[in-house]
């Protein structure tokens, strides 16, 4: 709070004081008022003017400068209202009043919303628990009368409940995930069995190398990145020569990094800083196949999430590499 | 012939599973009221229970926690949850492993026979014919003749063993060797299937196994 800004702020009141003041002083003179009296008069009335002018600028300046420093201070600027006291000049009673209304209100507002998404997720994870049923229904019915045409598309359908599921998992996952010590092979050998048809059909070989190590994750998402990651190079193996997974680890002493490299088509330098983005398709997933842009993004999301990092590199017509850096930090063991 | 006793209140389900494993050469018996049911689940004395865990009145973890203190059968649990925290108590309670819906039956036959398996044998050792196999040497003895196995070889050899005279499908054979982290393909299979026909003929057995067209193999 500038003294200016103050003054200007005032700029009526004074011209009022100081009009007053002369008209008093001519009324004083015409009544023959010595000049010492008149003096006199004059100099209380204007130092009165100054004191409370004073007086009433340090008031509300201590309050207004400590209101706009928290403001500039806060993370979260709409807590304001929660460390704000209330002073003890009038108008700034009612700003204090309507800061508490309006926050309250917006908070009303905010735990409306927030009780929907919440209900909305916990609809998707009970629809997708439902959706399970005639899907496992279905697929042991295809095995019975040996349908794998079936089979095939059931898989697919799996996938996508899948993606739902972990979507709606990235946005409120507290509850849902145990971090332990899990083993890579173990994870990646079930993921690789799930999708053994695919891959015997499409010719492609599968190698790993060192990964029997544990890491700290949680066994159920990794699961689902590996088997997203997996489906990716599927996709993008299509055309190899003589196609190939190779995932392989890396222990070293502060972290396990793990490697899901396929010598596919790999992906346009141009491209490579955005594959992790949402909705984000590049040359790739305009010439090969129909892409959606979401899977990678979810994968980001839930390392994030668990705390593991992942990068991606890539020689056009040569590789893709994935690399998930899993942390080894004592907090986690118990 | 074992049996196995399933617990799912998804008739259609239940029945799809009953003739998966009929196919497979299991009697399979069900619970269909679950009142009493540990008691049901003791008295049917089956060898294996397939147990799912959201059965619609009763809780398939709180019934195996009951279970678990009357018997030893070997329990399976199935469940749609995709939750970790079900997997981890359902292993604390005393379950022998535990499928995820929706399962591809291959694996859920692969994952029933090698519980069975390691409840049913102690010793390490098993016959065919007068062949002794040994999973832990990895080997095959026939008159003090000895014939090494690869981890590839053990494992077809394996199946075709535990489903004695009974047709094994290559997709079962890829299944299994998938199953023990050997990613191989249809060429390979072949190859390890003639490498196990070329040992076994060197014990004096070349016609064991037999190659049914468009079926699998057979252990004879």
């Amino acid at each position: 709070m500038k003294l200016t800004d103050f003054l200007k702020d005032k700029l009526i009141a004074h011209i009022i004081y100081i009009a007053s003041g002369l008209i008093t002083i001519i009324f004083m003179s015409a009544f023959h008022i010595s000049i010492q009296a008149i003096l006199t008069v004059s100099i209380i009335f204007l130092l009165a003017v100054i004191i409370v002018d004073i007086w009433e600028f340090i008031r509300k300046k201590c309050y207004y400068d400590n209101l706009m420093r928290c403001l500039e201070d806060l993370d979260k600027k709409y807590l304001i209202s929660e460390i704000l006291y209330e002073p003890d000049f009038y108008d700034g009673k009612l700003l204090y009043t309507v800061l508490r209304e309006v926050n309250k209100s917006m908070c009303d507002n905010i735990a409306v919303y927030r009780h929907e998404n919440t209900e909305f997720m916990e609809y998707i994870e009970l629809w997708v628990h439902e959706i399970k049923l005639p899907v496992s229904r279905l697929q042991l019915m295809c095995h019975n009368d040996e349908n794998s045409k079936y089979c095939e598309q059931l898989k697919l359908i799996d996938n996508y409940i899948e993606n739902v599921l972990y979507y709606a998992r990235i946005r409120n996952s507290e509850k849902d995930y145990i971090i332990k010590n899990i083993s890579l092979k173990k994870t990646f050998s079930n993921i690789a069995l799930k999708n053994r048809e695919e891959l015997l059909v499409r010719n492609i070989s599968v190698r790993i190398e060192g990964l029997d190590v544990y890491v700290m994750s949680d066994s159920k998402w990794l699961s689902y990145i590996f088997n997203q990651l997996m489906s990716n190079s599927m996709k993008y193996l299509a055309n190899s020569l003589s196609p190939e997974i190779l995932v392989f680890a890396e222990d070293m002493n502060n972290k396990t990094v793990l490697h899901f490299r396929d010598n596919g088509i790999g992906i346009p330098q141009s491209d490579l800083p955005y594959i992790f983005e949402k909705s984000f398709t590049g040359e790739n997933g305009r010439i090969y196949t129909k892409s959606t842009g979401m899977g990678l993004y979810i994968v980001k999301k839930l390392c994030l999430k668990l705390g593991h990092s992942i990068t991606a590199k890539s020689v056009q017509g040569e590789h893709t590499d994935i690399i998930i850096s899993f942390g080894k930090n004592d907090i986690y063991q118990f | 012939m074992n049996k196995i006793l399933i617990i799912e209140d998804d008739d259609i389900l239940r029945d799809e599973l009953s003739s998966l494993l009929n196919n497979a050469g299991y009697e399979t018996v069900f619970i269909t009221c679950f009142n009493n049911a540990v008691q049901k689940m003791v008295e049917f004395n089956a060898d294996l229970i397939l147990l799912d865990i959201n059965l619609s009145r009763i809780n398939g973890e709180s019934l195996l926690h009951d279970f678990r203190k009357k018997s030893n059968t070997p329990v399976i649990m199935l469940t749609s949850r995709i939750s970790e925290i079900d997997e981890v108590l359902s292993m604390s309670y005393g379950a022998d492993d535990y499928i995820t819906k929706p399962y591809n039956p291959t694996i859920l036959l692969l994952r029933i026979s090698a519980v069975l398996r390691r409840y049913s044998r102690t010793n390490s050792i098993q016959c065919y014919r007068d062949v002794h196999f040994s999973a832990v040497k990895g080997s095959l003895t026939r008159n003090g003749a000895e014939q090494v196995l690869t981890k590839n070889e053990m494992i077809i050899f394996q199946r075709l063993l535990d489903n004695y005279k009974e047709i094994v499908t290559r997709d079962e054979l890829m299944t299994a060797l998938w199953d023990n982290d050997e990613f191989v393909n249809d060429n390979a299979l072949s190859v390890n299937i003639s490498r196990l026909r070329g040992k076994l003929s060197e014990l004096g057995l070349s016609d064991a196994i037999e190659t049914r067209k468009k079926q699998g193999y057979i252990l004879k």
